[in-house]
């Protein structure tokens, strides 16, 4: 993996795309088991506000931006929790992830689409809000 | 026509990838600039300055120029 090749280097929490934790022994999560894995925490039906927090936060955290069926799991426990105002956050967090990288934020939200319309979940370009 | 799926891990992984060698690399040119432009002709100066520097002639000028007071200029 280019000129800086240890494993440590990588595996602090902050740019860990799949573990949690920074152990060097223990299988490492595939990328499909990690999206699984959220997908899951946020498809649970009775998750608190408090969860639905710390699962976005943590998620956030990672050196990745969420696949669109994590964020989806998201916005669906957001309606579980007549929280609107965290479900077009998500879609601010999303974008403000992607970085640089303009391609990211339209794609996820043509993912996104079905569920959007399903949930009445406006984007924050559609409120008017995305510019400063 | 839909949007392909683009790259969405690792981004910051591989952006230090780039930029950490890079990184690294202008600040050691950096220091050895700062080497070889101030700190070496800083020392070659001095080394010139004192090479055939006579402690006791400038000792003997800085007397009879009266700013002692352990010594007094000579004569008078």
């Amino acid at each position: 993996s280019g000129s800086i090749s240890s494993d440590c280097l990588w595996s602090f929490s902050s740019t860990a795309s799949v573990a949690a934790r920074s152990y060097s022994h223990g299988k490492q999560e595939t990328d499909e088991e990690f999206d699984a894995r959220w997908v899951t925490y946020f498809s649970k039906p009775d998750i608190d506000a408090w969860e639905l927090r710390k699962g976005m936060n943590t998620l956030i955290g990672y050196d990745l931006v969420p696949e669109p069926k994590i964020l989806e799991a998201a916005l669906r426990a957001c309606r579980r929790l007549n929280d609107l105002a965290s479900a077009i956050r998500i879609l601010e967090a999303v974008k403000d992830k992607a970085g640089p990288h303009k391609e990211i934020y339209p794609y996820v939200l043509q993912e996104l689409r079905p569920a959007l319309n399903e949930l009445g979940i406006p984007t924050p370009e559609e409120l008017d809000i995305d510019k400063a | 026509m839909s949007l392909a799926k683009p790259a969405m891990r690792g981004l910051l992984a591989k952006r230090l990838r780039f930029h950490l060698p890079i990184a690294f690399g202008l600040s050691l040119v950096a220091a050895a600039a700062f080497k070889f432009a101030v700190t070496e002709p800083r020392k070659q100066a001095y080394a010139d300055f004192y090479k055939h520097y006579d402690s006791t002639k400038e000792f003997n000028a800085m007397r009879e120029a009266g700013v002692f007071e352990s010594v007094r200029p000579t004569g008078k």
